[in-house]
């Protein structure tokens, strides 16, 4: 009996020691570890890490924000940096306290607080951080050549990628000035915060620059890489932003090369109607447009064009001075904002008020077409004494608009925007592309940094009423920034 | 074998026979030195049979046999024998037991007598819970325990209850762990009060430390009812009550909102006329109290079986429990409804060995509204909706139909602005509250099952020592459904086959969601407990736990229902061609432990106890698995001294002191790990993880000490503590220049709470009038001792975490006053940087004088941590009738009211609360409400305008009983009423002080109500 009984208790005590480490070993349930990637990567993850790069672009609702209205985060805010900054555009119709963030922004009472810097900043660097991870993948012999991709296909997506962490610095560094520079994916945490300190703006120049010469080189030399899918970031592109990098250094004869290179490619030209470059039917058939984010409609995840619905909230109206900037008859009016119907037709991607309201309308966002480079070339004439060549290209864009039916589909009277008379007067031709520009490009959130760039914001500015000071002419660094880096991203002066 | 079962029957049957020739009738009276004792049972021993002394002590016993014996037995009195030899009457006299007295106190894996427990434990009086009406248990313990918080998130049926042991402490997770008979779990929702015996709550590490890795947020141990051994018992109980909204704020009526938006008008920048002017006295306006159509009288029902006993080698208990609750919101889309039921069984299969099992079954459904201010916020709503806009439409509206025939966009006729259109500009974008509580269709089910089946073996001659083996099961099977029926005015927008629907859920959808959570605990204890020489009591403990948690869940949705009837709210029935979601995922982790406790007693005067808890993890990576978590504790009984033993006044002192360490791993899965998340064609990186990350522990110190006087009538306990948390799991929010990734958790920061305690309980139970009193506070000083040197503090939305300042303080610019005119604002701002200010405008401190109001001039504004909770109980009874009442409260406690900011102060034309109607309006007009207008007047920052004294004292519950006696085949019947939340002193001016969010953004007020029941014993 004794015996049971100390077997018993043995095996009681047994039971009590018995070890389950194995069973504490999870596996995580639907995320991959980056060994795994390294070790066994898929062509999807290759392909996806680029084409993902993209989506910041878009202004699809709550690719991160989740109805983050106060951090800005709710949609890619341009509109708001560029447009409502600028006064050519109002937050809404009628004006009410809704969203106060971006009355402040349009008064110039922000401060560094505001969601509007935020929600830039976090859409920028989510970009550059997708990027990052796909170049790294994409140069890493090892994972190439597991999977088997293609040399071609690997070196136009590379070529993708560098334009796109250019295109996201290129805002960056005009926003904000001096920014942290991440070119390659942390490797810990930690590194966050030895990466979280600002470089000066002429890196972030530097870095531009050698990813878009280096975008130059992968791409192949045709308008769309990949024609079943046009919406990707191209040669023309590429050259097209080297460019504007050029006009924003005022790095003149640069921009007359580029641009003279981009004709070169003879891609792109002016499309007969104005319209064409925004109308939802025209999209990637037309002759102007060089990059656009594509958006669809009824796609999971969602692809379409959020800023719609905002417009059928009462968002984005134009402001008088705006209105009042162009001249008699100029068709293009209408076919930026139809007040009589609170349409802004160019958003809309239609001139009748289709997807007014949508939170998934299928309009592009259209970032760069060739009527704005030809008057970057212009400027960049005029700057270097070429005044009839300037004249002439203003004129080109002229002569396009107001032979464009307007969009109730007459004709425009004759004498409207007459050509510009032959001048010399340098000042007088650069107020000529000022307006040409504004009213050319009215909505296409390039207003404000064209203010910036000609140091005529605050004139303009505190003009139309506004608080703007010296220090505006960069935004400040967003206020959490500044606070969850400890303080080793500084604020801009002033702020 | 067979024959022996025939024989042992026949056997039975003569016993039977036997009892029946020889029975007669015994009566008799119990009393004790103060006269006769209600309720004592009498039982014949062997039996099921007996009965209890009604409330003159008298008994009365039929068919006892000769030769059986009496059994006398009451809780606080030494039980008795009586042979019974033929008597007609039997009177006794019962003495008190001051051993018997000595509860024996659950403390985890093992039982301990009150008088020998060296940690800060309290045990909840169940007596005086049984009066207090809650659905959920932890409701319960609110007021009952120095130092224990309980709050209700809202006061919407269903909603979560929290809980706060010892203040906050850590930034994450505070939530302690409950023990269910020896099952540890997060959530006892779906716990039935009546079923509860026992609550002993482990306050410090000392007592915790046996359940290390996970309860450094204090550990709430429940054992459920068994049956005893004896006559068979019945129970139910019924009652019914009506709830009703109260404390709520005084709104505008249409006149004093017209006059109001006029104003506001008059004073922005407007030109041309005002067009609120013009619409005075419109004959299409209403005059709609909002708050009052919203909020009805809502109703409850509770009812409740048990049945108990059994044998000596058998005992179970039987439960069967319903409570529905139509909440006070109209109509019935705020309902909760549960189902328990429970069985409890122990079996004696031999002297030695002995198997059980607890059960419980519960079906809980919550019909969900947006309770917190959360979108829709249907509150939110109803407080900011303008009331010259109707409930309902005209009929002869265009948009009227009779499906939706609720008022949406303020005067909207046809979606045509040009003839007359819509005018939200005028009168704001708001919902109609009623029509939202009508279209809410959103219901949460839970079905959960969670027992324990155990078996226990004593060993050795006197049963010294015990194996015991648990294995516990708790699964939930949830389901969620959402129909969002679309309904509203059309704005216009949308796609065009949606067009014309209404503008709220266009187009309408259905989402379904089902999961399912398993967690497995199987546990071994070897415990040996033995006195030698009659002055060293011994016990030791080891034991090893292992838990393992799975869950999954599955949902999907549809849109464009062509029918939206109930009957076909099924994924099956909406359209095929867009808008179809689905989705899935699963989570996993583990908890493997090994414990042990020792402690030594002698001679019932000096005690020392120590604990040992091993704990791996799966949350942690291989390197950093394990955590350790020691504790020792002593006691000093000082009453049982020489020198103390002949002062007749004092019963009992006893000195306490105790050191240990707890843990905490409640943090998301596989947060060691840099995950990267490939979905939906994205490559993303998730989260970057941190390959160090180990254990958050927290170390506490707590000496205390309890006292008893005029033989333990008056009782006093009062502690001590010290805790401070380290390692601290914190999420910190990497810059975003590292793009959007979760937060990485990191061990930093630690933080401090500091308190004392103090209980007092007075007891009188020896005169007719009997009572007794019980009062507790607990102090508690919050402190962030230090943070993440990259993340000097932790920013919420009007909240600041800040070394030197408790954990989410609030933090913000001060307001100092209202710009009475323009030289006072010229005076103090100088700067160009200001934004136009005008006089009426609401005047910020300028800290740092530099004549700009920015960033630089804000400040800490209060604490959310209450400095000290507090509660009062009374209960009484006199001869037949009951009286009790329980008082609780909150001091030192701020709130952010952020409902106060969008009603009185925004922007645009809401709905505004009469105090409004103080705002400044002239020099000298005021000083603390500024100017009413359509432009920032102030109120867009974050300031201390918002920032109330959220204190409040309310009386939770009062209830008055009658008990009838003296039915045949009925023990007693008790009659009652009960009201609940009846009266709250607080100078909050949001719906409710006890609401736990940071920022109140309008919540479902905690209702008043008042209840009849019955309570029926056989």
């Amino acid at each position: 009996m004794k015996n049971i009984y100390n077997s018993l208790i043995a095996i009681c005590i047994v039971t009590i020691f018995v070890s389950c480490n194995d069973e504490l070993t999870k596996e995580p349930i639907g995320l991959l570890t980056l060994d795994q990637i390294d070790t066994t990567p898929t062509i999807t993850t290759l392909e996806s890490s680029v084409s993902s790069s993209y989506q910041l672009l878009a202004s699809t609702l709550n690719l991160i924000g989740e109805w983050n209205w106060d951090g800005g985060a709710v949609l890619r805010n341009d509109f708001i940096l560029q447009d409502i900054a600028a006064n050519d555009m109002n937050k809404k119709w009628n004006p009410d306290g809704d969203q106060a963030w971006m009355d402040e922004l349009s008064a110039f009472s922000f401060t560094p607080d505001n969601g509007a810097f935020n929600g830039i900043w976090l859409y920028d660097y989510e970009g550059i951080n997708r990027i990052n991870l796909a170049i790294s993948y994409l140069t890493n012999p090892e994972v190439t050549q597991e999977v088997g991709i293609a040399d071609a296909r690997k070196n136009q997506l590379l070529g993708e990628a560098y334009f796109l962490r250019a295109f996201y610095y290129f805002d960056l560094v005009n926003n904000f000035g001096d920014v942290p520079l991440l070119t390659v994916p942390l490797k810990s945490f930690e590194e966050a915060f030895d990466v979280a300190v600002r470089v000066p703006s002429t890196e972030i120049w530097i870095q531009i620059n050698s990813d878009l010469t280096e975008a130059k080189t992968l791409l192949p030399n045709v308008k769309y890489p990949d024609p079943s899918e046009p919406w990707r970031a191209s040669k023309g592109a590429v050259i097209a932003l080297q460019a504007k990098a050029a006009l924003f250094n005022e790095d003149w004869t640069s921009v007359i090369s580029l641009v003279n290179e981009l004709d070169a490619l003879g891609f792109y030209s002016l499309n007969a109607n104005y319209f064409d470059s925004f109308d939802v039917t025209k999209e990637f058939v037309d002759n102007e447009v060089i990059f656009a984010y594509d958006h669809v409609s009824d796609q999971n995840p969602r692809k379409g064009n959020g800023l719609c619905a905002l417009i059928g909230w009462g968002f984005i109206a134009p402001n008088e001075d705006f209105i009042n900037a162009f001249e008699p008859n100029d068709p293009r009016l209408l076919y930026t904002v139809d007040v009589a119907n609170q349409n802004v037709s160019k958003l809309l991607g239609n001139t009748v008020g289709d997807y007014k309201g949508n939170d998934d309308a299928p309009s592009n966002k259209i970032y760069i077409r060739y009527a704005d480079v030809l008057l970057w070339k212009a400027e960049a004439l005029n700057e270097t004494g070429d005044y009839p060549g300037a004249i002439a290209i203003i004129n080109q864009v002229r002569t396009r608009a107001r032979t464009t039916p307007t969009a109730d589909g007459s004709m425009v009277p004759i004498g409207t925007l007459a050509d510009r008379p032959s001048s010399t007067d340098s000042a007088q031709i650069k107020g000529w592309l000022m307006s040409e520009r504004r009213v050319e490009l009215g909505f296409e959130s390039q207003r404000f940094n064209d203010l910036k760039r000609w140091g005529t914001a605050k004139s303009v500015l505190t003009g139309l009423g506004k608080n703007f000071q010296d220090k505006n002419y960069l935004y400040p660094i967003p206020q959490g920034e500044v606070d969850k880096s400890g303080g080793t991203i500084t604020q801009n002066p002033d702020y | 074998m067979k024959r022996r079962i025939i024989y042992n029957l026949y056997f039975i049957g003569f016993m039977l026979f036997g009892s029946a020739l020889n029975a007669q009738t015994v009566t008799g009276i119990v009393t004790d030195n103060n006269g006769p004792i209600p309720g004592v049972n009498v039982i014949i021993k062997g039996t099921s049979s007996g009965t209890a002394t009604d409330f003159d002590g008298n008994y009365t016993l039929d068919n006892v046999a000769t030769n059986s014996v009496l059994v006398f037995s009451m809780i606080g009195y030494s039980t008795q024998e009586v042979n019974f030899n033929g008597q007609s009457q039997i009177n006794i006299t019962l003495l008190e037991d001051m051993q018997a007295l000595d509860e024996v106190v659950l403390v985890g894996y093992s039982s301990r007598k009150k008088s020998t427990l060296t940690g800060a434990v309290s045990v909840v009086d169940m007596g005086d819970l049984e009066k207090t009406r809650v659905v959920n248990v932890t409701q319960a313990l609110q007021g009952q325990i120095a130092g224990v918080q309980v709050t209700s998130s809202t006061g919407a049926p269903g909603d979560p209850i929290e809980v706060r042991i010892r203040g906050l402490g850590t930034i994450g997770d505070n939530n302690p762990l409950y023990v269910v008979d020896g099952i540890p779990t997060r959530d006892i929702n779906f716990l039935n009060q009546a079923d509860i015996k026992s609550m002993t709550v482990l306050k410090d590490a000392s007592a915790a430390a046996i359940y290390g890795s996970r309860a450094s947020g204090g550990v709430v141990l429940i054992t459920t009812k068994s049956g005893n051994e004896g006559k068979i018992s019945f129970d139910v109980n019924y009652f019914t009550g009506l709830h009703y909204a109260s404390n709520l704020p005084n709104m505008l009526n249409a006149e004093q909102y017209m006059n109001t938006v006029e104003k506001a008008w008059n004073n922005s920048d407007r030109t041309g006329t005002n067009p609120y002017t013009a619409d005075k006295g419109r004959a299409d306006f209403s005059n709609t109290d909002w708050l009052d159509e919203l909020f009805e009288t809502g109703k409850s029902q509770n009812l409740q079986f048990t049945a108990s006993g059994g044998s000596d080698k058998v005992q179970f208990l039987m439960s069967l429990g319903y409570y529905g609750q139509d909440g006070i919101v109209i109509f019935d889309n705020d309902k909760y409804k549960r189902l328990s039921y429970r069985t409890n069984l122990n079996v004696d299969l031999t002297d030695r060995l002995k198997i059980g099992t607890n059960l419980q079954l519960t079906y809980a459904t919550q019909d969900k509204l947006s309770s917190k201010g959360d979108a829709p916020g249907i509150i939110r709503h109803a407080l900011l909706r303008p009331p010259v806009i109707g409930v309902y439409k005209d009929v002869n509206d265009p948009t009227y139909s009779q499906r939706d025939p609720f008022t949406d966009l303020p005067f909207y006729v046809n979606n045509d602005r040009d003839n007359g259109g819509w005018e939200s500009d005028k009168y704001e974008w708001s919902q109609n509250p009623i029509a939202l509580a009508y279209f809410t269709d959103d219901v949460r089910k839970d079905f959960r099952t969670f027992g324990n089946i155990y078996a226990e073996y004593s060993f050795l001659k006197d049963k010294e020592l015990t194996f015991r083996t648990n294995v516990g099961v708790d699964l939930s099977f949830i389901h969620n459904k959402t129909f969002n029926e679309n309904f509203g005015d059309d704005d216009g927008g949308g796609n065009a086959t949606d067009q014309g629907l209404g503008r709220q859920n266009r187009p309408n959808n259905l989402s379904e969601e089902r999961g399912e959570a398993r967690t497995i605990t199987f546990n071994n204890t070897l415990n040996y407990v033995k006195t030698f020489s009659d002055k060293h009591d011994i016990s030791a403990l080891i034991g090893m736990e292992y838990i393992d948690n799975y869950s999954s869940s599955i949902g999907a949705s549809r849109a464009r229902f062509d029918n939206t009837d109930s009957t076909f709210r099924y994924i099956d029935y909406g359209a095929t061609e867009a808008d179809l979601w689905n989705g899935g995922s699963a989570s996993e982790w583990a908890l493997f432990s090994y414990f042990g406790s020792a402690s030594y007693v002698f001679d019932s005067k000096y005690m020392v106890t120590a604990n040992m808890r091993a704990d791996a993890s799966s949350r942690f990576s291989e390197k950093n698995r394990w955590g350790y978590f020691p504790s020792i504790s002593a006691g000093w009984k000082i009453s049982d001294e020489a020198f103390l033993k002949d002062v007749k006044w004092l019963s009992n002192l006893k000195l306490r002191a105790g050191w240990g360490k707890l843990g905490n791993q409640e943090i998301d899965n596989y947060a060691f790990l840099t995950l990267i998340s490939q979905t939906d064609g994205k490559v993303v990186v998730n989260r970057y993880g941190n390959e160090d990350l180990k254990w958050e522990s927290s170390e506490s110190t707590n000496i205390g000490f309890d006292a008893g006087f005029l033989n333990n009538k008056l009782t006093f306990s009062a502690e001590y503590y010290v805790k401070n948390t380290s390692d601290i799991l914190l999420p910190i929010g990497l810059p975003s220049i590292v793009g959007d990734v979760s937060p990485t958790i990191v061990n930093a920061g630690e933080v401090s709470n500091k308190g004392f305690e103090f209980s007092l309980n007075y007891r009188e139970s020896s005169k007719e009038f009997q009572y007794s009193i019980n009062a507790n506070l607990g102090t508690v000083v919050n402190n962030v001792e230090k943070l993440h040197p990259n993340v000097p503090n932790l920013v919420g939305e009007v909240t600041r975490t800040q070394v030197g300042q408790p954990l989410n303080a609030y933090y913000g610019y001060k307001m100092i006053g209202i710009y009475q005119n323009q030289t006072e604002i010229d005076s103090h701002l100088s700067g160009t940087l200001n934004p136009s200010v005008k006089p009426g405008d609401i005047k910020f401190e300028d800290i740092n004088n530099d004549g700009i109001i920015n960033s630089d001039d804000r400040k800490f504004l209060g604490s959310s941590i209450p400095d000290l909770t507090y509660g009062i109980s009374f209960s009484s009874s006199y001869k037949n009738f009951d009286f009790s009442f329980l008082f609780q409260g909150v001091e030192g406690v701020d709130r952010y009211n952020d409902s106060k900011k969008i009603l009185d102060y925004d922007t645009r034309p809401f709905n505004y609360t009469t105090n409004i109607l103080g705002a400044w309006d002239g020099e000298g007009t005021s000083n603390t409400i500024p100017r009413v207008a359509f432009e920032d007047n102030g109120s867009s920052k974050v300031s201390s305008i918002f920032v109330e004294d959220a204190s409040y004292l309310r009386l939770k519950n009062v209830e008055l009983g009658y008990t009838i006696n003296g039915i045949t085949g009925v023990q007693n019947i008790r009659l009652y009423v009960s009201g609940q939340n009846l009266f709250t002193a607080t100078k909050y001016t949001g719906m409710d002080p006890e609401s736990t969010d940071l920022m109140d953004r309008g919540t479902y007020p905690s209702s008043s109500s008042v209840l009849f029941g019955l309570n029926v014993k056989f």
